[in-house]
C-alpha cells in the first residue's frame, strides 16, 4: 500500500471530512468504491465534480439485488487529472425505486437514466425525458430485472422451430437405461 | 438559396433507420426548415439483442462468444474488456506473451475500424471510391484475423487467462507485409481524401465540439482528442503492455470533423507502429493461464470496471459477480452511447441535412453498442 | 495553388482502374482458407462418447444430443451423438475446446444455402463423413479449458509404509477435493460403468459446491458402504471417465472417500427414515458387502434382518482379505456401527452348516439372502505344494487381519498377479520379509490395480514377470527353493490377451522360506445338503440368479462374488441392493 495509493487515500480522507457516512473502499490504484446513502447522492456528485475535479461521468449502472429487495445504482465517475475512477454505490428500495436525477451535472446522464428507467423501472425525479428509449410498446416487467425470465418469455411469445424434438438429455438417457433413480434432495427439504 | 423555401415551415425528416452513414441501424427524427436542422431526436431499438440480459443467464465462459457481437466493426475491445474484468475479479495473471498478442489484436482491429470509418467518412461526403478501397484493404487485415483466430469478423479469440491460440508459424512476416502495404496505400488515401479540397471544404469548421464543454458532455476518444484534449485510456490507465510501447497521444485543436479525421489518420500510423513494436518485443512463452472447468467456474464476489481505448473512444465494462456460476450484471459502456444520443442531439440544431450523417460518422456513432 | 492541387489529386486514383481487386477475382479463384478456419462441424463418430459436453457449453442452444441408428449405448458411451443446428450455431468453437475426447472439430466448409430449415440440421460425422479431410479448427492439447491433470493424492513414503500397517493413502483435504471435483464435466458416463449406478455426477457437483452433506446423501442413496468403496473400490467408473481419454480420470474414488471421511457419524447427516416394521424377517448368510448392503436397505424398509457371519467381524473379504493399510479397521467399524443403528442385527463367529444348519435358517426366516463370497483358494498344482511353508494368500491375509501372527521367514515368493497377490506381497513386506512376485505374464497384463502395483514397487517388492513356477523343492518337509522357467508371449490369433509359452531350458531357482499362492478362489458350498444342491442351481461355482437375484430356491436370494463375475465389492453391493428389490417384491408383492 502506502506510497502507491497515497492519492487514493488522500481522496478518501477528504471525502470523509464532508461525508461522514460514506464508506470508501480503495480497491486498487485508480479505483475507489464508495457506498453512500441514496439521499446524499446529488450533493456528493456535485462535491466530487466541482470540488474534487471528477469531470467525467462514465456510466450509470443498475444492479438488481433481488434477494435484498434493493437496486444498487452505481455511478461511475472519472478524473482525467488524478486518473482515478470512482464507483459511487447507492442502494434504493426495489418496491418503489426512486432516485433524484443528476441531469443538472451532466448532460448525458439523462440518457443513462432513461435507459435504467426503461430496463429496471427506476424512476428518476427531475428528469423530464424518461420516455421510451430502446424498447417499443413493452408491457411486461422491466426486462433487466432479475425476475424477468427470458426463456419463459421466449417460450410464451415465440414458437420454437420444428424438427429438434428428438433431442435427449444425456444424464436422463443414462439414468433411464440403467434404472437409476436420482433422488431430489432439494425439493425433499422444502 | 435561403430565399426560395419559406423558413417558417417545419418539416419532420426521418433519417434512417437504414445505415445513416454505414454504422448500423438507428434513426434520427429531424425537424427541418429548409435544409437546416432545427432539432433532432435519436431513436434506437432496431438492434436491441439484450446481450446484457442474456449474459446474466449464461456461464462466464459462454459470455465470450456474445460480447464480440456488441460492436461489428471492432469486436475485440469487448472480448479484451470482459476478459480483463473477469481476471481482475478473480485475480488471475495473464502471461506476458498473451498480453502482447492482445495488443496486437486490438491494434489490428483498430486498423480495421479506422479503415471502415475512413470509407464511411468519405462516402458520406460523396467520395465513393474511398469505401471501395478501404473495405478492400480491410480485407487484408481480416485475412490475418482469419489465420490467427479462425474467424474473420467475430474472432472470439481473447478469453479470460490469455488468448485462445498462439500465433501461427510465419505470422509475423505476413503481418509486416500487410503493414508495409497499408503504409504505401495510406499515401494514396491522403491524396484522395485528406488533401482533397472537397473533403476539406466539407470538414473544416463543421460539427464543432466546444473544447470547454467536451469533457462535461462525456466526449471521449478521437472526438475528444480532436478538441485538443490529449486523453487516451492507453496512456491514462495503461492496460496490457501499452506502457511498454513507445508512442505519444495524438491531439489536434479545432474540434471539427477535420481535426477528428486528422487524429484518426495519425492514429492509423500509430497503430501500424505499435503493431511493429509488439511483433518486435513479443517474448516467447505460454499464451494462456488456465482457469477452472468452465462448467463449474465460479467467480468470487466482487465487481470491477475496466476500460479500453477503442477506435471510437473509451470502451468500458462494468462486471458484477455474486459468487455464482453466472454474472450478476455485465454493463457495457460504449462511447457511441454518449456520442450518438445526447451529444448528437445537442449538436444537431443548425446543422445542414447533408452534414448529419457526415458528422455522425466523424463522432463514431455505432448503434449496436448503444443498445447492446 | 493548394486548392488546385487538392482538386487534381483525386484523379491520381484513376491508375487503379487496372488494378487486380483483392476481394473478387475474375475468373473466380477460390481463396485459400486459413488453417484455423471455423466452419461446419465434423465429429469422429467412433471417438465420440456422447458425453454431451458440447451441448452443455453451447451458449446458442444449437447442439442437441440425439440417438443415431447403429450406435448403441455401452459402458462409457451414452450412445447419443451431437447434432448441430447451423441456423443457431455461431462457430465460436467452445464445443471443440470442451470436447474431452477431441472427437469434435470444425472444418473449412462454410457455405450452405437453403430455404428449408431442416437442411441446417447437421449430425457431424454422420451427415458429412467426407469432411474428415477438411478439418481445420481442432482442440489444442496445450491450451485447453478442461483440466486434464488430477490433483495428486498424498501418500506415505514407500520406506515409511513398510514399517507399519498405517494407511498409505492420506486422503484429500477440502481444497484438494474441491479442485478435483471442479474438473468434472458432469457427463454421467461413469454411471454406466458403476455396477451400483451410484449418483456420481451429483455427488461430485455437491463436493465442487462445498456441500459435503448433500454429497453424502447422494452417496448413501444406493450404497451403504461408501467409505469402503472410497478406499478399495475397483472403480470401473474411472476407467470410462470422459476425462481419461486425453488425461487423468476424475478421482471419483478419492472424492467419495473424501465425502465419507468428513462425517464421523453419517446418521447425523443422513437422518435415515426407517419404515415401520412390516413383520417380515430376512436371514442373511455372510456379512460381506453384499450381505451388509442388502441388510441395510431391508432394515430401512422395515424388515427384521439378521446377518450370520463366520468370522469375528463383519465385512467379509473387505475385512479378511484387504490389508489394513488399504482399509483400516476403524473405517469398517464406522460403517458397521451405522448399520447397527439402523437396526440390522449381526451375529458373528457363527458358521452356517457347522454352528447352525442351512435348514434351520430357511425355517426361521421368510427369505434368505446368501452372500458367502469366495473364500477357498485354488491350489497352484505344483509338486511340493503341500510342503511346510507353502501357504495361500487368502489364508495368510485373513490370519494377519484377525490379528494373528504368521511367520513367513526372510524370503517370500508370491505367485500371481491379481490384487490378492499384491496385497499378500505388501503385507509380507510389512512383516519384515524380502518379497518377490512371480507372474506368468507381463506387468501390463496384471489384473491388479496399477496403483497397487506401483505401491508394491515403491515398497521394494521385486516383480518377476513372464516367470512360470515349475516346482517347489523342499528339505526336511519344508520349502527350500522354487524353480521357475521364463516364458515368451505368444499373441492370441483370436485377439485375446497373449499367452505365455515356456522357453525350454531357461530355468531359474529362487531360495525361499515361504511361498504364497494367489491365483484365485472359489466358494465353499459345503453347508448345503445333498437335497439343497439338487434344488439350488449352481453353475461353474456360481449360484444362478434371475434379474432380482432370486435363486432357483424361491425364498433364497444371492449376491456377491458367488454370483457375479466382476467379483468386487461394488458389484456385491449392487447385487445386495438389487436383491432388496427382489425380496420386497417376493414378500410384500
Amino acid at each position: 500500500m502506502s506510497d502507491e495509493l497515497k492519492q487514493e487515500q488522500e481522496i478518501a480522507r477528504i471525502i470523509h471530512t464532508t461525508f461522514k457516512t460514506a464508506e470508501v473502499d480503495i480497491k486498487r490504484a485508480g479505483r475507489l468504491s464508495i457506498k453512500l446513502r441514496s439521499d446524499l447522492l446529488p450533493p456528493f456528485i456535485s462535491y466530487l465534480r466541482d470540488y474534487l475535479q471528477f469531470k467525467h461521468l462514465v456510466l450509470i449502472s443498475c444492479v438488481d439485488w433481488i434477494e435484498d429487495n434493493e437496486f444498487e445504482l452505481v455511478y461511475h465517475v472519472y478524473s482525467y487529472e488524478k486518473k482515478i475512477h470512482v464507483m459511487i454505490k447507492v442502494r434504493i428500495d426495489r418496491e418503489n425505486p426512486k432516485m433524484q436525477t443528476i441531469l443538472p451535472f451532466w448532460d448525458h446522464a439523462g440518457t443513462y437514466e432513461r435507459e435504467i428507467h426503461e430496463m429496471n423501472g427506476v424512476f428518476f425525479e427531475g428528469n423530464p425525458d424518461l420516455g421510451e428509449f430502446i424498447l417499443e410498446d413493452w408491457d411486461n416487467i422491466p426486462p433487466m430485472r432479475r425476475d424477468f425470465n427470458t426463456v419463459k418469455y421466449v417460450n410464451e411469445v415465440y414458437e420454437w422451430r420444428k424438427g429438434r424434438e428428438d433431442k435427449q438429455d444425456v444424464r436422463e438417457t443414462i439414468s433411464k437405461e440403467y434404472g437409476e433413480i436420482i433422488p431430489d434432495f432439494d425439493s425433499e427439504e422444502k | 438559396m435561403s430565399g426560395i423555401i419559406k423558413q417558417e415551415k417545419e418539416t419532420t425528416l426521418y433519417l434512417g433507420p437504414q445505415h445513416p452513414g454505414i454504422t448500423g441501424n438507428m434513426m434520427i427524427e429531424l425537424k427541418v426548415t429548409g435544409d437546416t436542422v432545427q432539432r433532432g431526436k435519436t431513436h434506437v431499438g432496431y438492434l436491441h439483442r439484450g446481450f446484457e440480459k442474456l449474459m446474466e443467464e449464461r456461464l462466464w465462459m459462454q459470455c465470450f462468444p456474445i460480447v464480440c457481437r456488441i460492436c461489428v466493426p471492432e469486436p475485440d475491445p469487448n472480448e479484451e474488456n470482459l476478459a480483463r474484468a473477469i481476471e481482475e475479479i478473480e485475480g488471475r495473471e495473464v502471461p506476458e506473451r498473451a498480453q502482447y498478442i492482445r495488443v496486437l489484436v486490438l491494434e489490428l482491429s483498430r486498423l480495421t475500424a479506422y479503415l471502415l470509418w475512413m470509407g464511411g467518412q468519405a462516402g458520406s461526403a460523396g467520395l465513393y471510391t474511398m469505401p471501395q478501397w478501404t473495405v478492400g484493404d480491410r480485407d487484408y487485415i481480416l485475412d490475418l484475423f482469419e489465420e490467427l483466430t479462425g474467424g474473420r469478423v467475430y474472432h472470439m479469440y481473447i478469453w479470460a487467462g490469455g488468448v485462445r491460440r498462439d500465433l501461427p508459424e510465419g505470422f509475423k512476416g505476413r503481418v509486416l507485409k500487410v503493414m508495409d502495404y497499408l503504409e504505401e496505400r495510406l499515401l494514396e488515401y491522403d491524396r484522395l481524401l485528406f488533401e482533397n479540397a472537397i473533403f476539406q471544404k466539407r470538414a473544416i469548421g463543421v460539427g464543432v465540439i466546444d473544447k470547454e464543454k467536451a469533457m462535461e458532455w462525456g466526449v471521449v476518444g478521437p472526438p475528444l482528442r480532436g478538441c485538443g484534449i490529449a486523453h487516451d485510456v492507453r496512456r491514462d490507465e495503461p492496460y496490457e503492455v501499452y506502457d511498454k510501447l513507445e508512442w505519444e497521444v495524438i491531439s489536434k485543436d479545432g474540434g471539427d470533423v477535420c481535426s477528428r479525421a486528422y487524429v484518426r489518420r495519425k492514429e492509423i500510423d500509430q497503430s501500424i507502429s505499435m503493431v511493429r513494436q509488439v511483433l518486435d518485443k513479443m517474448p516467447s512463452g505460454p499464451v494462456y493461464n488456465p482457469g477452472p472447468n468452465p462448467l463449474k467456474w465460479k467467480l468470487p464476489v466482487g465487481d470491477s470496471y475496466v476500460r479500453t481505448e477503442s477506435a471510437r473512444g473509451e470502451f468500458g465494462y462494468y462486471v458484477v459477480s455474486d459468487g455464482s456460476l453466472r454474472p450478476r450484471r455485465v454493463h457495457v459502456r460504449g462511447p457511441a452511447y454518449v456520442h450518438g444520443v445526447s451529444l448528437l442531439e445537442r449538436m444537431l440544431p443548425g446543422m445542414n441535412i447533408a452534414d448529419v450523417s457526415f458528422i455522425m460518422n466523424s463522432l463514431g456513432t455505432c448503434p449496436p453498442e448503444i443498445e447492446r | 495553388m493548394g486548392k488546385i492541387k487538392g482538386t487534381l489529386l483525386p484523379f491520381s486514383a484513376l491508375k487503379y482502374l487496372g488494378k487486380k481487386p483483392h476481394t473478387v477475382r475474375y475468373p473466380l479463384e477460390t481463396k485459400k482458407i486459413a488453417d484455423r478456419y471455423r466452419g461446419f462441424h465434423y465429429n469422429d463418430i467412433d471417438e465420440c462418447i456422447g458425453c454431451g459436453t458440447c451441448s452443455t457449453i453451447c451458449q446458442n442452444d444449437a447442439i442437441d444430443m440425439i440417438k443415431i441408428d447403429g450406435i448403441e449405448s455401452k459402458k462409457g458411451d451414452s450412445g447419443l451423438r451431437p447434432r448441430v443446428d447451423n441456423g443457431r450455431c455461431c462457430w465460436c468453437a467452445l464445443c471443440i475446446e470442451m470436447c474431452p475426447t477431441g472427437s469434435l472439430s470444425l472444418t473449412d466448409k462454410f457455405i450452405l444455402t437453403s430455404s428449408n430449415p431442416d437442411d441446417y440440421l447437421l449430425v457431424p460425422g454422420v451427415d458429412n463423413p467426407e469432411a474428415k479431410d477438411n478439418i481445420s479448427f481442432v482442440k489444442d492439447n496445450d491450451i485447453t479449458l478442461l483440466n486434464f491433470n488430477r490433483v495428486p493424492m498424498r501418500e506415505l513414503e514407500g520406506s515409511e509404509r513398510i514399517k507399519s500397517f498405517a494407511e498409505v493413502v492420506l486422503g484429500y483435504v477440502q481444497e484438494e477435493a474441491r479442485q478435483e471435483a471442479i474438473r468434472c464435466i458432469d457427463c454421467a458416463l461413469c454411471v454406466t460403468a458403476c455396477p451400483a449406478h451410484m449418483h456420481i455426477p451429483e455427488y461430485i457437483a455437491a463436493i465442487a459446491d462445498a456441500d459435503d452433506k448433500l454429497a453424502l446423501k447422494y452417496i448413501y442413496d444406493n450404497n451403504p458402504l461408501p467409505e469402503m468403496c472410497g478406499k478399495v473400490c475397483t472403480r470401473q467408473c474411472e476407467t470410462v471417465c470422459a476425462m481419461a481419454h486425453k488425461g487423468d480420470a476424475i478421482a471419483i474414488r478419492w472424492l467419495k472417500r473424501y465425502a465419507t471421511e468428513q462425517f464421523p457419524d453419517p446418521s447425523i447427516v443422513l437422518e435415515p427414515k426407517i419404515s415401520d416394521p412390516n413383520g417380515k424377517t430376512v436371514g442373511i448368510i455372510g456379512g460381506g458387502p453384499a450381505g451388509l448392503s442388502a441388510g441395510y436397505f431391508l432394515a430401512l424398509r422395515g424388515f427384521d434382518v439378521t446377518i450370520y457371519e463366520a468370522l469375528p467381524k463383519m465385512g467379509g473379504m473387505t475385512f479378511a482379505g484387504i490389508p489394513k493399510y488399504r482399509f483400516p479397521e476403524d473405517s469398517l467399524d464406522k460403517q458397521i456401527d451405522y448399520m447397527k443403528k439402523i437396526g440390522v442385527k449381526m451375529i458373528n463367529n457363527i458358521r452356517v452348516g457347522k454352528d447352525i444348519s442351512f435348514a434351520e435358517i430357511k425355517e426361521k426366516y421368510n427369505a434368505i439372502f446368501m452372500g458367502i463370497g469366495f473364500h477357498v483358494p485354488y491350489t497352484i498344482g505344483l509338486d511340493g505344494e503341500n510342503l511346510n511353508g507353502s501357504i495361500q494368500a487368502i489364508d495368510f491375509l485373513r490370519e494377519i487381519n484377525i490379528g494373528n501372527k504368521v511367520d513367513v521367514g526372510k524370503k517370500v515368493v508370491v505367485i500371481g498377479g491379481g490384487n490378492v497377490a499384491i496385497d499378500a506381497a505388501r503385507v509380507a513386506r510389512r512383516i519384515g520379509a524380502k518379497v518377490t512376485i512371480l507372474y506368468r505374464r507381463r506387468v501390463e497384463d496384471m489384473p491388479a490395480d496399477w496403483e497397487e502395483i506401483e505401491g508394491a514397487e515403491d515398497e521394494g517388492v521385486n516383480i518377476i514377470t513372464q516367470g512360470i513356477p515349475l516346482e517347489i523343492i523342499g528339505k526336511n518337509g519344508k520349502v527350500k527353493t522354487i524353480k521357475y522357467g521364463m516364458a515368451e508371449m505368444i499373441p492370441d490369433p483370436k485377439g485375446g490377451r497373449p499367452r505365455p509359452k515356456l522357453i525350454e531350458g531357461d530355468e531359474h531357482i529362487l531360495e525361499v522360506d515361504t511361498i504364497i499362492g494367489a491365483i484365485g478362489q472359489e466358494a465353499d458350498y459345503s453347508f448345503l445338503t445333498e437335497e439343497d444342491t439338487k434344488e439350488l442351481e449352481i453353475e461353474r461355482g456360481r449360484v444362478v440368479v434371475n434379474e432380482f437375484k432370486q435363486t432357483s430356491m424361491k425364498n433364497v436370494f444371492a449376491g456377491g462374488d458367488n454370483v457375479n463375475r466382476t467379483m468386487d465389492a461394488i458389484s456385491a453391493i449392487a447385487d445386495g441392493v438389487k436383491a432388496v428389490e427382489g425380496i420386497e417384491k417376493f414378500l410384500l408383492g
